[in-house]
């Protein structure tokens, strides 16, 4: 406490302003708490800022390049280039637009907006440091805290982001010239993300995988589809490596230095390093230890299914708090918490939380696999639909995956469902409300679907699962 | 799978009978050992009556309102067979050894365990990993009611639970919906009110008085007429329609040409019972109610604090817990002991001298002393002198008990209403002691952690209005004492001395007393004892 130090109260302080956090500061603002929202850095968090929104914005750039010049079997001739300064100016422009949107809609729902780096005094005591020289600090206190710190990007040694050619995801979302070779270390999903889109803009793309396949978490065919389509367009995949070291090539550019747990090393040259090796949660600076706030051994804040941490009073939600790392579960988790502080019977009971990865095709997941399923004890059923059986996936001129969905034989629940192929990040909100809402095949079957879409592909493959299918062989 | 029984323990010195005032737990909720499952009112102390046991709750045998005999069994729990073994050694209050024995009780007992343990095959989830199926709105509504959403019976495809299920358990009719209670002969013994063997079951007791609710809500609103015609004006018709009411269902007695007639007056006043019965869970009906009443049951845990707003804008406050206690004490006392109250003025210039000089003293020894211990000392110099201020009317054995003991009772106005610990042996201790005595008390009464013992065995009582405003008021006795003093404010009021108004410290002192026992003049007499001690405040040094 310094000299002339004044605390302020507030019922509720949440500390970051990205998907999480500002939706639990708008919500208990609309609960009637007097509630602070203290943000270091720029509203809308790695979300708007460095992650969802700039990366699907360049997606959908590079797409729209890459198809215009691919559609000559429409009878479509183009060669179109792609201005990278102008593209990354309306990026920024779009993510300027949400970003100002989040801080308008806090003001609106009366949250009071502090910048700065907060950090726990005590369990109901932050100071706020003020970015820059002399912009002092202030004290808060609160009853209730929301962390919502998030999480950013994961450095391994050897390759700081610092550096001006290793990437981190938002350095890549940043960049406004394309580089002719593109090492990308990880094969998760951002890192499969960018290397498409970077092979679309142009780039020799090659990633590096210490694992034996990409995206570690999906089903085989899932990735089948996803990697060939990568392949076809000019990514290179090396698995089984890891990124060891990098140095300057005598021919200009870069060496990356890869080695196999054999100790087989290889080299491969590159303009500029990718690292997407995962997220970390962000928790230094913080003081949760101040707090009483005990972190797990990868940096994690701990909490129940009502977001509550183990200190009462304070919670945490998004991407600090753990798996899964998503937007649209951070802001779930945000609004639980805000309710749950201001006394409602709120609770995180969701049964499945959906996922969408913006490869070409896109992959889009909820619920159970069969194999889940199976081990979960349910006996399950599979419906499939391939996109090359659908009139509109054909129209698009996309015919690449399926959606497939997997129920209970028994009783008929819809369990979970994966789709990859054109719009699966849409789609999928369908089985995603059908497993919330425990509804059946019967229940997906039965609802009249528009025609031509691909969202009959998913009444299709429901039909499937029951032996009804009309536009396909049934299983 | 084992079924424990949990008797409403001996939650204090004497007291025979509680208030189950809200209950924490549905049946189906998982608790703890130690974890609070009900809100017992006994005396004027709310108790929270913790589980003895981890386990789901099987079986709630009361009701929230019901008075509540000391060891009748309140609430079973579904133990689990490792909880069982924890079971193994329950506080001395609860009723574990009794419920060990309990499956061998009798029939009911027997029947209760086999319906419990089917009960808890269908409480299982039918399907694996523990998940159940229900859409997010009924997942929220079970939060709401305190249902565990996985003890409910699905009546959708496969199972599913709707909003109107989760209703249907949390009003009771959950355990209705096994295949084998159908099969049991008599799944529950006749309702009767008090012993365990011949316990009600709170949660069952529409399907044991065979009027179990076909849905969720309707049981609870009133009840339909179902009549074939029924007459009424174009404009009452318009307002049925409006208010989705089916005319022939709106209860009447007018007729018109020998068939019901019904007003627009009817169809609203009926509406708005079926909407206030949807719009509030129904509490589970005692067989013995009337299950047709209109009136929204409150179905939260803390049911005094819980209002409802009714169609004409009315608030109305459930009349439940201290408040209930207090009104029942106060009908109780008025209407049984003929007060009279006797007013009369102390003159306390010395007192404040007194306190004023005495003050550092006591706040050398972390003693706030205020003028409390002065009264109590000048009272129990009043009650010695006046034997039967300090006494007993027992109406049975028309007897007058003359108490040997001064525990003076003190009214604390708490937020929950009004609190009356008492302090014992009052004539033995000195004034910085009660002092304290007092100040703890008060402290602890505001924070409601009195326990029930703390508020019985008074011999007389004081209640300190002036501590909030005024000067006289008519305190009704704390029946069975035989009086009760009140206070007015210490303020400087005109007096006449030698002839001139003069302003002095005085002290309004309001006394009623049961004039069965004590008449005017004893009164006047107990009064001028009291007021001689608080004026000359040396006099109580001989107390």
């Amino acid at each position: 406490m310094v000299v002339g130090d004044v605390t302020t109260g507030t019922e509720v302080l949440v500390i970051g302003a990205g998907p999480g956090g500002y939706v639990a500061a708008i919500r208990a603002a609309q609960e009637g708490l007097d509630t602070t929202l203290v943000e270091k850095d720029a509203y809308g968090g790695a979300c708007l800022n460095r992650g969802c929104i700039p990366s699907k914005a360049l997606i959908t750039g590079s797409g729209l390049a890459h198809e215009a010049g691919n559609a000559e079997f429409m009878g479509v001739h183009a060669d179109p280039a792609v201005d990278m300064g102008k593209m990354i100016e309306w990026k920024d422009g779009v993510v300027d637009r949400l970003t100002s949107g989040v801080e308008k809609l806090c003001k609106a729902n009366g949250v009071n907006l502090i910048e700065g780096e907060a950090s726990f005094v005590d369990e109901d005591t932050v100071r706020v440091a003020h970015g820059g020289e002399g912009q002092g600090s202030e004290t808060l206190s609160f009853e209730h805290a929301v962390i919502a710190t998030g999480s950013r990007p994961i450095q391994i040694p050897g390759f700081e982001f610092a550096e001006d050619h290793v990437w981190s995801s938002a350095d890549a979302l940043d960049a406004d010239t394309v580089p002719d070779r593109l090492g990308v270390v990880g094969g998760g999903y951002i890192g499969m993300e960018l290397a498409t889109t970077y092979a679309k803009l142009g780039a020799d793309v090659t990633v590096i995988e210490m694992l034996d396949d990409i995206l570690d978490p999906y089903e085989d065919d899932v990735k089948r589809i996803v990697r060939k389509r990568a392949e076809e367009l000019g990514v290179e995949f090396h698995f089984g490596e890891g990124a060891s070291e990098w140095s300057e090539a005598p021919d200009g550019g870069y060496l990356l230095h890869t080695e196999t747990e054999e100790g087989e090393e290889s080299s491969y040259g590159v303009d500029k390093i990718l690292v997407a090796v995962g997220r970390q949660p962000v928790t230094d600076g913080l003081g949760v230890g101040n707090a009483g706030i005990e972190t797990d051994d990868r940096g994690f804040v701990e909490t129940d299914d009502r977001t509550r941490t183990a200190v009462e009073g304070i919670h945490a939600v998004g991407d600090v708090a753990g798996d899964p790392m998503l937007a649209h579960a951070a802001s779930n988790e945000g609004i639980v918490a805000a309710e749950v502080i201001a006394g409602e019977p709120a609770a995180l009971d969701r049964q499945a939380v959906p996922a969408a990865v913006f490869t070409d095709p896109e992959i889009g997941t909820v619920g159970m696999t069969e194999a889940e399923a199976d081990d979960a004890g349910f006996d399950p059923v599979v419906g499939e639909m391939p996109f090359n059986a659908s009139g509109r996936a054909m129209t698009t001129g996309h015919t690449e995956g399926f959606v497939r969905i997997v129920a209970d034989d028994e009783t008929g629940f819809v369990l979970g469902g994966q789709i990859v192929g054109g719009e699966a990040s849409e789609l999928i909100a369908e089985v995603a409300l059908a497993v919330e809402m425990g509804a059946t095949l019967e229940d997906v079957a039965a609802t009249v679907h528009t025609h031509p879409t691909l969202a009959e592909a998913v009444m299709e493959a429901a039909e499937n699962a029951r032996g009804q299918a009309i536009h396909t062989l049934n299983r | 799978m084992t079924i424990k029984e949990f008797k409403l323990p001996d939650v204090g010195e004497g007291v025979a009978e509680g208030e189950l005032v809200s209950w924490l737990v549905a049946p189906g909720d998982r608790v703890k050992e130690d974890q609070p499952v009900a809100e017992v009112e006994t005396d004027k102390a709310l108790v929270e009556v913790p589980s003895s046991y981890d386990g789901v709750v099987e079986e709630l045998f009361a009701e929230e309102g019901q008075m509540v005999p000391v060891g009748d069994v309140i609430i079973s729990f579904r133990v689990d067979e490792e909880g069982a073994g924890d079971a193994e050694t329950p506080d001395e209050e609860s009723a574990g050894t009794e419920s060990e024995s309990a499956p061998s009780d009798g029939p009911a007992a027997e029947s209760d365990a086999g319906q419990a343990e089917d009960g808890g095959a269908d409480a299982e989830p039918d399907t694996p990993s523990g998940r159940t199926f229900a859409p997010p709105s009924a997942r929220r509504l079970a939060r709401e009611l305190g249902v565990d959403v996985a003890a409910v019976d699905g009546s959708g495809p496969g199972g599913r639970v709707s909003e109107a299920d989760v209703r249907a358990h949390a009003e009771g009719d959950a355990g209705s919906a096994g295949a084998d209670d159908a099969d049991a002969p008599e799944p529950r013994p006749a309702p009767t009110d008090t012993g365990s063997d011949g316990r009600k079951s709170a949660v069952s007791k529409r399907d044991a008085d065979g009027s179990a609710a076909s849905s969720g809500t309707a049981a609870a609103g009133p009840e339909p007429a179902g009549r074939e015609t029924t007459l009424a004006t174009p404009a009452t018709r318009k307002v049925a329609r409006d208010r989705g009411v089916d005319l022939d269902d709106v209860p009447t007695d007018e007729t018109r040409d020998g068939e019901a007639f019904v007003t627009a007056d009817r169809v609203r006043a009926y509406a708005d019972a079926l909407e206030a019965a949807e719009s509030e869970p129904a509490e589970p009906a005692a067989s013995d109610s009337n299950t047709t009443d209109p009136e929204p049951a409150d179905p939260t845990p803390t049911g005094g604090a819980t209002e409802a707003t009714t169609a004409s804008g009315d608030e109305t406050v459930p009349y439940r817990g201290v408040r209930r206690t207090i009104g029942k004490q106060m009908e109780r006392s008025k209407f049984t002991a003929p007060h009279v109250t006797h007013h009369d003025t102390a003159e306390v210039d010395s007192l404040v001298e007194a306190r004023e000089e005495l003050k550092p003293t006591a706040e050398a020894e972390d003693v706030k002393l205020t003028y409390m211990p002065f009264v109590m000392k000048a009272i129990v110099a009043g009650l010695k002198r006046h034997p039967y201020l300090n006494s007993e009317l027992r109406e049975d054995d028309e007897e007058i008990v003359l108490k040997g003991e001064y525990n003076l009772g003190i009214a604390v106005a708490t937020d929950a209403g009004l609190m009356v610990p008492v302090v014992e042996s009052v004539d033995e201790k000195g004034l910085f002691e009660l002092a304290e005595e007092v100040n703890d008390l008060a402290a602890r009464a505001r924070e409601r952690k009195l326990k029930p013992a703390e508020m019985k065995g008074g011999t007389f009582t004081i209640t300190n209005f002036g501590a909030i405003g005024g000067e006289y008021a008519t305190p009704i006795i704390n029946y069975p004492e035989t009086a009760i003093l009140g206070l007015g404010a210490i303020e400087e009021r005109p007096v006449v001395r030698d002839g001139e108004a003069v302003p002095a410290p005085t002290l309004p002192l309001s006394l009623s007393i049961d004039h069965r026992v004590v008449d005017g003049a004893i009164a006047a007499e107990f009064a001028n004892t009291v007021m001689e001690h608080l004026e000359n405040p040396l006099l109580l040094l001989n107390e």
